[in-house]
């Protein structure tokens, strides 16, 4: 992966800093129907879907915008996490980083092709809304977990 | 491929950190080629045949099947 569309070293740990947060409120709310703590607010909405009503286009309207607060949230840290340089950035980091990358895709397609076979109904909707958010947090915890293991391993240090 | 950075290493008493400093790689690096899960660039292998002042094939030696 060409290491120029890497943003710097400190960027990690703020991505983290915002990650962390967006994944347990994610959590709590996912747990409490999305109601534990709503926030209702007047937006822009560029499409309105109000089924069974038409599509409304280009309007205000007055809606809960927690989960959009916590999706914004979560893709801005798991972006910065996941795209920011190590400390040293060097080839064989560029190369997990890439075939992390590739491992998370089919995983999640697996997932998503599994789900597609046994889940239905309204269910599959929620799985759907995980799935927005599975390829990044398995490409992160697959990238992490490996490079925490090859830093392990130094059976021979003296 | 197999190489000889842990022995080269220890003749030359460096420990993985130091190596990886000389080559400006991470300590990552020289790690997953020890233990055979990663195999250098052209450029990084040439690198590190330099610190240990032997020529390339010295340190990295193919396998069959390579």
């Amino acid at each position: 992966m060409s290491s120029n569309l890497l943003l710097p070293n400190k960027y990690k740990r703020i991505g983290w800093s915002i990650l962390i947060p967006a994944i347990i409120l994610g959590i709590i709310s996912i747990i409490t129907d999305f109601e534990s703590f709503p926030v209702k607010t007047k937006v822009f909405a560029l499409i309105n879907g109000a089924f069974p009503e038409k599509n409304q286009y280009f309007t205000f309207i007055n809606t809960n915008i927690t989960i959009t607060v916590i999706g914004i949230l979560f893709i801005i840290g798991a972006l910065l996490v996941g795209f920011s340089k190590e400390e040293k950035e060097d080839e064989f980091i560029a190369k997990l980083r890439l075939s992390s990358m590739l491992w998370a895709v089919i995983v999640n397609y697996i997932l998503l092709l599994l789900s597609f076979i046994f889940v239905y109904g309204d269910a599959f909707l929620q799985v759907m809304l995980y799935n927005l958010f599975t390829v990044m947090i398995i490409f992160i915890a697959r990238f992490n977990y490996i490079l925490y293991r090859s830093s392990k391993s130094v059976y021979d240090e003296k | 491929m197999k190489n000889k950075i842990k022995i080269e290493r220890a003749i030359k008493d460096l420990t993985q950190e130091e190596l990886a400093n000389k080559v400006k790689v991470s300590r990552q690096t020289i790690n997953a080629m020890e233990a055979n899960k990663y195999v250098p660039s052209t450029v990084l292998a040439l690198k590190i045949a330099r610190v240990f002042n032997k020529p390339v094939e010295e340190i990295f030696i193919l396998e069959k099947g390579d």
